[in-house]
């Protein structure tokens, strides 16, 4: 008997939770255990994440089990175009100030939508923008640098 | 006459001036956010939640109790207008919410969703007036094992009632266990999976894993769907009161509804779903004329509205004398509590009851608001669910971005949410909800700490949870819930019960 994946939800999950839990798990071993009445820092995370491993075990051994409809691909267009324009909001905040964070995340949040249109972006990145600057600094004063050479 | 007492140091601490400007700036956020469609409540809340933290703690919580019902109220209008259920208690709305804005009568139905919301609401702030008192007496009581023992039930309950498999939610409980724990241990000092990063030794912000895996995710979700934005019923909003017909069919669903909805409520990890999916069950039991349901009968939108809205009320009662979320909402608030430091539970009653008290009437307040204010700005609102999803949501998520930044003024927290999107996504495209993560995340230091006081009165010996008569009790209604959902029976009903509701 072959053995065929049947359910990839189930096959994918529970490898990441198995992978998951043991990195927890074994991360645990660096922490002192203590006993059951006094418990170190190790003792929760420990059967905790081996408890997510057998758990995990289950859940990829259903995977053989029982027929399902497999997922949809992964959109990796938005998912990289909005958690892109996160992570250089992210790294242009301290850096780059915050203006350029703002076109940055914008920009990179709309390419990864389904029908981007570089002129209403351009637009709405420079819509909000002066909203940012109105809010943050103006209104609430709040300590942001604005552009790579303010102070 | 203690309750007349604490409802009128309440009501002024909430009818101060600046208290209500703080109610009616969250109520017209929330619903600003909320009414965007495909951004549903938990999104909506983890979003506002940063421009909370520069407030004194009584306007901030108050503000975020506003922001609370308006990303309630703007769902159930985006359910009602556009059929986009933002949250799935707002799921039964649509469908009968739907036809009667394509009949147009979308503004009887908006009034009557207010209007049984603000009802039910009522009775809901009267209950919390009436049982958070002595329910506070008894967590006073609570020790250590007690305390693990509920947080253990609250945990159960939130796996049972997830969607789908019973084992991935559990595993996802306990990947928010284990990522609530990152961070300095408190008993030892010792600095848990913070890898030398100094950002993760303090711990995994709340905001990050609730922005990155609601936000974001549903977010990336709805790019995906790339939908064009459904019809949008905006031909008949112009006459907003419900006839006098109307109200007197409504009057017995709210009624009813109020009751199934506060038990639901009270219950740990019982959802306002299941209360507005068993109210409008029930009515279509017991119409006179069954045929009428999902073709634009009042009572299917008056009746589970009302039912949410009593449940959303009273599952702070757990909350605010317990110290137990009930729900992913409920986790949020009690993350905005702690970052506010405020520990959840019995003693914010008589240690700050200008803070809990003013929190109950402010709540009773912004169910008010949304009354007499929301009410008059559906034309308003409407004109918002016509910019469509690409104009709007890169906004979000810079917004999402700024938030997440402003929680310490550092680009860690906004690097985490990006991580926490990315997981959100990829578990929720394999079946696992992000729900009973949050939950666990929220409850895992607690867990722990309670585990190990617990374990240490005991000698190590676990026999303690089951001698304790309150904390057995507990037990015994969590293996009673898991029993009834692992029998296979029952199990085909919840199945029905939720799936029906949400797709």
């Amino acid at each position: 008997m072959a053995l065929k994946i049947r359910n990839v939800q189930d096959f994918r999950s529970g490898l990441m939770f198995m992978i998951l839990g043991a990195a927890f798990g074994l991360g645990a071993l660096k922490y002192s255990m203590g006993s059951a009445s006094r418990m170190g820092p190790g003792y929760f995370p420990t059967i905790l994440g081996w408890l997510t491993v057998i758990l995990g075990i289950v859940i990829f051994i259903e995977a053989f089990k029982i027929e399902k409809d497999r997922p949809t691909a992964p959109a990796w267009r938005p998912l990289l175009g909005v958690l892109g324009g996160v992570s250089a909001f992210a790294y242009l905040v301290d850096t780059g100030g915050l203006i350029s964070a703002v076109i940055a995340c914008v920009m990179l949040s709309a390419i990864g939508g389904p029908d981007f249109r570089l002129k209403e972006s351009l637009i709405s990145s420079a819509v909000l923008s002066v909203t940012v600057w109105a809010i943050f600094d103006l209104a609430l004063g709040l300590p942001f640098r604005l552009f790579p050479w303010s102070y | 006459m203690e309750l007349v007492h604490n409802l009128v140091l309440g009501f002024t601490v909430a009818l101060s001036l600046q208290n209500l400007m703080y109610c009616f700036i969250g109520c017209f956020l929330g619903t600003v956010i909320g009414v965007l469609p495909g951004i549903g409540p938990v999104a909506t809340i983890a979003m506002l939640l940063p421009i909370t933290f520069n407030l004194p703690p009584v306007p901030a919580l108050i503000m975020l109790a506003g922001i609370y019902y308006g990303a309630s109220y703007g769902g159930s209008t985006t359910a009602i207008l556009v059929n986009l259920p933002g949250e799935s208690s707002s799921v039964v709305t649509c469908i009968d919410g739907y036809q009667m804005g394509r009949q147009g009568r979308a503004g009887p139905a908006l009034a009557i969703a207010a209007i049984g919301s603000f009802f039910a609401g009522c009775i809901g702030t009267l209950l919390i007036g009436v049982f958070g008192p002595p329910l506070a007496e008894i967590a006073f009581k609570f020790g250590a094992p007690e305390y693990f023992s509920m947080m253990f039930l609250g945990l159960i309950s939130a796996v049972v009632l997830a969607h789908g498999s019973l084992v991935k939610a559990v595993c996802m409980v306990l990947m928010g266990l284990l990522l609530g724990i990152v961070g300095t241990d408190v008993n030892s000092g010792v600095s848990r999976y913070a890898f030398g990063v100094s950002a993760l030794s303090d711990g995994i912000g709340f905001v990050s894993v609730a922005m990155g895996m609601f936000g974001f995710g549903e977010i990336i979700a709805n790019l995906e769907e790339n939908e064009e934005m459904r019809e949008v019923n905006t031909s008949n909003v112009s006459h907003l009161f419900p006839t006098w017909a109307d109200l007197k069919m409504s009057w017995g669903p709210i009624m009813r509804a109020t009751v199934i909805g506060t038990i639901f409520g009270i219950l740990p990890g019982a959802h306002t779903v299941i209360s507005s999916f068993t109210s409008y069950t029930y009515e279509k039991k017991m119409a006179d004329d069954p045929s009428r349901f999902g073709h634009g009968a009042i009572e299917g939108v008056a009746g589970p509205e009302a039912a949410n809205n009593a449940a959303a009320q009273t599952s702070f009662i757990p909350l605010l004398t317990l110290g137990i979320p009930t729900g992913a909402t409920m986790a949020l608030m009690i993350g905005a509590m702690t970052i506010q430091g405020i520990a959840p539970g019995p003693q914010v009653m008589t240690q700050r009851p200008d803070l809990f008290w003013g929190m109950i009437a402010s709540m009773w307040v912004g169910n008010f608001m949304l009354v007499i204010l929301n009410l008059p700005l559906i034309g308003m609102w409407v004109q918002f669910l016509k910019i469509p999803y690409r104009i709007f949501y890169p906004g979000i998520v810079l917004f999402c971005c700024i938030g997440a930044y402003s929680v310490n003024n550092s680009p860690a927290e906004v690097y985490l949410a990006a991580a926490f999107g990315f997981f959100g996504y990829f578990s929720d495209k394999w079946e696992c909800e992000p729900g009973p993560l949050l939950l666990g995340f929220v409850l895992g230091p607690l867990m722990e700490e309670n585990l190990r006081r617990a374990m240490l009165i005991s000698r190590g010996d676990p026999i303690v949870f089951f001698t304790r008569p309150i904390s057995l009790g507990m037990l015994i209604a969590a293996a009673m819930l898991l029993t009834v959902i692992v029998l296979p029976q029952l199990r085909k009903k919840k199945e029905e019960a939720i799936y029906e509701s949400a797709d």
